[in-house]
């Protein structure tokens, strides 16, 4: 990745100072954020094993075996898991309540891990100009978070014996593919990105007042500030105002029925 | 009193953030366009939650089964099983406020009044803590970076639109307003403000308060009974860490000896060192462990 060449003075104590703060802020997530969300995750499997009325793991089988079976136009969707068996290898059947929306947002966060990913391929390439090593840092560290809130989201699906889904959002796919091609320069990928992020930010605030059991909640209610966060930092990288809403919008959060269907 | 434009490092006097006022008012401009479209459904919720509050006094009782799933999280924070550890266990809560919620009729909306009249009281101190941050010259005078200056401005005014929702939110509920801050937090403001001497301390005091009530309300959440009392609170956790996250960031450029970059000038984002692009957001999952105790600024 090309870096712009920056005054050594200036920088050089920015850098060691801020990389201090950051390495900081990382020992306080691996202390106290992880494990609080490990301790979730536990609950909302154990839940998912334990349901008597079947309302967060679903019975009704869906005949196929993809991965994700369906989910057209940001409308209805049923997803779906692998086949399998019973001894500890995932089921087949079709995703309903909690894991309906945990499958969702794992398709999401598996979509913003590979859009990064592609921009931090096309920065190595030149592709999009000189990128600032803010915005490399930035992309770096937000395409590891995602990958981590998509572990977790897959991990109340694996516990309750279902396949992960290891596939993007399969309605937002096409859209963000598209609109990436005609990105030549940072700018354009990050309003791109702020644009996932929202979306991601939204669903999940959206998937807090729709999921049944309290330990989604708190999967959710964990994960909506940071997309809130890296979208405040995108705007700021845009040059434009970091905070713009006294309350966050839902116009962007994926259908409803995209997690019930 | 410490000037907000420091010295560059070489000794050269320090140099004015490039920033257009007027595009900033645009941006500011646009920004309340959005909120105004965001507004819509929070107002929605508290439309909602009117209506529920009217119907429980109407009728004296709530869903039976609204009612068990409240028992049975109450019975989880009390043991300490809930994320975030025990809430209301941590707060010294005592026999009088378990005969309380031995009600199961009205246990839904007794819980749902603490937290949120707990929520107004953060957001009465944010409101008035922002509002004496802007009275010092290197927040809100003439010396004060004009992005800071915005912030403290704006966020102050989201504080007390959060303030004005969830006093809205308790009214709905059949509960009495809040509008004095929260005890503890209001002793921490207090300590802190002979100290207020630069940005630095100012910065650090916003990102307390902002980091607390963000975490606050994400154990809320799932705490909360009233499906519409959790959107509304859903609809801010998130706002409060962006503020901290724009905390996070200042006072890193503060203490980085950078406050010339704190800046939404156009192409600004080059010359920001590489950590700052992470500096902003180092936890992937948002903690508890700052959260307020649920009733610490609920009305007796």
């Amino acid at each position: 990745m090309r870096r712009r060449n920056r005054s050594p003075e200036v920088m050089a104590i920015s850098e060691q100072e801020l990389t201090v703060m950051t390495n900081d802020l990382e020992q306080i997530h691996n202390d106290v954020g992880v494990p609080a969300m490990n301790k979730a995750v536990r609950e909302w499997t154990e839940r998912s094993r334990t349901s008597r009325r079947g309302f967060l793991i679903g019975a009704g089988a869906v005949a196929g075996g993809a991965l994700i079976a369906a989910c057209s136009s940001g409308s209805s969707s049923s997803t779906t898991t692998t086949s399998g068996g019973s001894s500890g290898a995932p089921t087949a059947g079709k995703l309903t309540g909690d894991l309906a929306v945990a499958a969702l947002a794992a398709g999401l966060e598996n979509l913003a891990v590979a859009a990064y990913g592609d921009v931090l391929t096309a920065a190595g390439a030149g592709k999009l100009g000189t990128v600032p090593p803010a915005i490399s840092t930035f992309v770096t560290t937000v395409k590891g978070q995602h990958a981590q809130h998509a572990q977790a989201w897959n991990s109340a699906i694996t516990g309750a014996g279902h396949a992960a889904i290891a596939t993007p959002d399969p309605v937002l796919t096409p859209v963000i593919t598209a609109d990436f091609k005609k990105v030549t320069d940072v700018p354009g990928a990050a309003k791109l990105a702020l644009m996932l992020e929202e979306v991601a930010g939204a669903t999940y605030q959206s998937a807090v007042g729709v999921v049944k059991a309290v330990s989604s909640v708190q999967v959710a209610a964990s994960i909506q500030p940071v997309e809130l966060q890296h979208a405040a930092i995108l705007n700021f990288a845009l040059g434009q105002y970091p905070v713009p809403n006294a309350f966050s919008p839902l116009m962007h959060a994926r259908p409803l029925t995209d997690y019930t269907g | 009193m410490t000037s907000w434009l420091r010295a560059g490092p070489d000794g050269t006097e320090p140099t004015a953030p490039d920033i257009d006022p007027g595009a900033m008012g645009v941006l500011i401009e646009q920004s309340q366009d959005i909120h105004s479209d965001a507004m819509a459904s929070t107002v929605e919720a508290l439309d909602e939650l009117v209506q529920t509050g009217a119907e429980i006094r109407a009728h004296g009782d709530l869903d039976p089964e609204e009612s068990r799933q409240a028992a049975a999280r109450r019975t989880r924070l009390m043991t300490g099983a809930a994320f975030g550890g025990g809430m209301l266990a941590a707060a010294g809560i005592g026999g009088a406020l378990q005969s309380l919620f031995a009600s199961p009729a009205f246990a839904a909306s007794a819980t749902d009044v603490q937290i949120l009249q707990t929520a107004a009281s953060i957001e009465t101190l944010a409101v008035s803590t922002y509002k004496t941050a802007l009275t010092l010259p290197f927040i809100g005078g003439a010396s004060a970076n004009p992005v800071v200056k915005a912030f403290a401005t704006t966020t102050m005014q989201q504080h007390q639109q959060h303030l004005d929702a969830f006093n809205g939110a308790i009214t709905g509920l059949g509960g009495k307003t809040q509008t004095s801050p929260d005890p503890a937090l209001a002793k921490v403001v207090a300590a802190a403000v002979p100290g207020l001497t630069s940005p630095g301390p100012v910065v650090a005091l916003a990102l307390e308060l902002e980091q607390g009530a963000a975490e606050t309300y994400v154990v809320d959440v799932a705490t909360l009974s009233d499906a519409n009392a959790k959107k509304l609170t859903a609809s801010i956790m998130g706002v409060e860490a962006q503020h901290a996250s724009v905390l996070l960031a200042v006072q890193a450029l503060l203490d980085a000896n950078a406050p010339q970059l704190i800046t939404l000038a156009p192409g600004n984002v080059a010359n920001l060192p590489a950590a700052a692009g992470s500096v902003g957001f180092a936890m992937a999952f948002f903690p508890t462990d700052q959260a307020r105790p649920a009733t610490e600024g609920a009305l007796s």
